[in-house]
């Protein structure tokens, strides 16, 4: 049956809704003890990716193996072995915290008074105590999360499968969310984690894999990536909208010619690359300075995803570079 | 938060324990129905049958009465009606139940793990019998209230019981599929509780058909809600023979409602099982 020691193994992976292609070819691997982040805008292919991990969709082509098991011919395997978390918290809302994690270890085959003891050490984990007998109805965002991972650690997975797991949470909550993820890592557990949050992925993940239009734009560590993309960016507000074509003149070589042609009638700012960081922007401040234009802010900063999209997007063939992805990148 | 939080599961879970379907059966029960004696769905539906039995049987009873074919009382005549309505009722709570699963994702994530494809709904199917249960017992205890009482053999009123039951039961499987289907438990009670309230008005529970305009007297006669009280008032019998009997004629339509009523269950399971496939 085992065909790789891969926790996760993908080849060629292919699926299309109606006339709706989510994934076209996608490959990629994941071992043990590693968080793999899946990043990419609404609608890439992430979750696709997940359901079909998760045996919860059929892939039309290719292979995957997940924990040792053919999705498609031992989906009772993968079963066993994944734990999976959606994007919605997918918990018995009517049932107390408690009851929720006895429920889920019964369901895996714990004895009861198993169970019940597993329920009581992941609230004190998890750091639910209080709420522990309170309908999960009046959770917050945050201990809706929490409750929701720990019902899949009741029995301790192989795999975990993490679907944009801190959309829609406070700053507090997602670090807790982050610091689950680490311990994840330590446990051995393969972990893939999908998000739209460069941030996210940045931290967590051992590798990232960035998606689009269902298929892979790019592959490496967070390092590897914002080396491609250019580690800063220079962000420029002039004080008067309509001064912005002349901020884009006067900026010159320093704005790259396709940031230019992404420039529309509803743009409010400049964004571009500062390869040489503090020192780029100097040199813009110097230009407009020259060109006396009025500024609101002028700062550093990392780059957002659609930055990354765009980068990535543009270097990988001139046809593929998308405009839309570049206006958005510079509202 | 502690920062062991994930690392510990590895020391507490050992060998992975191997699931029995009985037992995910009976947990995911226990799932539907505990929260049913807290959130007052026990309550609601006591109340509803109380309430149905009170708002028909006291204005209706003298109107009524006079007209309904003869038999010993109102009571008497109205008893399938309350029984159907309560079972409705149930039904109407196994559709919200499955839709709330539904949209709460919790469906998606029993299906991603290691349970039979059928066990949650073979769960929600016992804990809507639960209901149906609850049900038929206190819509009879408010039939006994107002002086129905059964006159049949006991292998009648035994049929009477499991007839309300299997009615029950085929309603809880349309509406669970309802709300699974529709993932929208609000649509899902108007979708539900409207045809409860149109099959049971214009039905020959309240009334006999022939009491009813006669352009509708066709429908109102031959529509399920009607055809089950034939049944059933046939097997509860009366002091009078105006009851019915208990003939293939009188039971069999009855039956082959029930039959439908899954006959079209299924299809819908069909296509929400094949969802997203």
């Amino acid at each position: 049956m085992r065909n790789t020691d891969k926790a996760v193994f993908v080849a060629g992976l292919r699926k299309t809704f109606g006339d709706v292609v989510a994934l076209r070819d996608i490959s990629f691997q994941v071992v043990r003890g590693e968080v793999l982040g899946l990043l990419g805008p609404n609608g890439a292919g992430k979750t696709t990716t997940v359901d079909i991990l998760s045996t919860l969709t059929r892939p039309d082509h290719g292979y995957a193996e997940v924990a040792g098991h053919d999705v498609m011919s031992d989906p009772a395997g993968v079963r066993r072995s994944i734990m999976l978390t959606g994007q919605q918290v997918a918990l018995d809302d009517m049932l107390t915290g408690r009851e929720n994690l006895v429920m889920f270890g019964r369901l895996q085959g714990l004895k009861k008074s198993h169970a019940r003891s597993r329920a009581t050490q992941l609230l004190d984990q998890f750091d639910l105590v209080q709420a522990a007998d309170r309908a999960v109805s009046t959770y917050s965002g945050g201990m809706r999360r929490r409750i929701d991972i720990a019902c899949g650690l009741v029995v301790r997975p192989e795999v975990v499968f993490l679907d944009e797991p801190t959309t829609g949470l406070d700053p507090r909550s997602r670090q807790s969310i982050w610091e689950l993820v680490s311990d994840f890592k330590e446990a051995g557990i393969a972990t893939l984690l999908t998000t739209q949050y460069l941030e996210e992925a940045d931290t967590l993940s051992d590798r990232i894999i960035v998606i689009d239009h269902g298929t892979i734009i790019a592959e490496g560590t967070a390092d590897e990536l914002k080396a491609r993309t250019g580690a800063t960016y220079c962000e420029i507000v002039p004080r008067h909208l309509k001064d912005l074509p002349a901020v884009a003149q006067a900026l010159g070589s320093l704005l790259p010619e396709h940031y230019r042609a992404a420039l529309t009638t509803t743009s409010d700012r400049i964004s571009m690359p500062a390869p040489d960081g503090p020192k780029t922007l100097l040199e813009a401040l110097y230009h407009l300075n020259a060109a006396k234009i009025e500024l609101l802010d002028i700062a550093l900063r990392r780059p957002s995803l659609d930055e990354v999209f765009l980068t990535l997007t543009s270097e990988d063939s001139g046809d593929r570079y998308d405009a839309r992805l570049a206006a958005e990148a510079l509202r | 938060m502690t920062t062991t939080a994930a690392a510990r599961p590895t020391t507490a879970a050992g060998a992975r324990p191997t699931p029995s379907t009985i037992q995910q059966w009976w947990v995911l029960t226990v799932r539907v129905i505990m929260p049913t004696l807290r959130n007052g769905e026990v309550v609601t539906q006591v109340a509803a049958s109380v309430m149905f039995t009170v708002g028909f049987y006291i204005p209706l009873k003298h109107m009524m009465g006079m007209f309904a074919q003869s038999m010993s009382s109102y009571a008497q005549y109205l008893m399938p009606l309350i029984a159907l309505q309560a079972i409705a009722f149930a039904a109407v709570s196994a559709a919200f139940r499955s839709a709330t699963d539904s949209v709460q994702g919790i469906d998606r994530r029993f299906k991603s793990m290691p349970i039979a494809s059928m066990t949650p709904l073979g769960a929600r199917m016992s804990a809507s019998m639960y209901r149906c249960s609850l049900a038929l017992a206190v819509s009879l205890a408010c039939g006994y209230v107002i002086g129905f009482r059964f006159y049949g053999p006991v292998a009648h009123t035994v049929g009477f019981c499991l007839g309300v039951l299997l009615i029950g039961a085929a309603m809880s499987f349309v509406g669970d599929m309802i709300g699974v289907a529709s993932a929208n438990p609000e649509a899902t009670t108007h979708m539900t509780m409207l045809p409860q309230l149109i099959f049971g008005l214009m039905s020959a529970g309240v009334q006999p058909a022939e009491r009813f305009p006669k352009w509708i007297q066709g429908f109102v006669r031959n529509q399920p809600v009607s055809q089950f009280v034939y049944a059933l008032r046939a097997l509860a019998g009366d002091s009078t023979p105006a009851a019915g009997a208990v003939t293939w004629p009188v039971i069999g339509p009855a039956l082959a409602w029930v039959v439908a009523y899954a006959a079209a269950g299924i299809p819908l399971a069909i296509w929400v099982s094949r969802r997203r496939r």
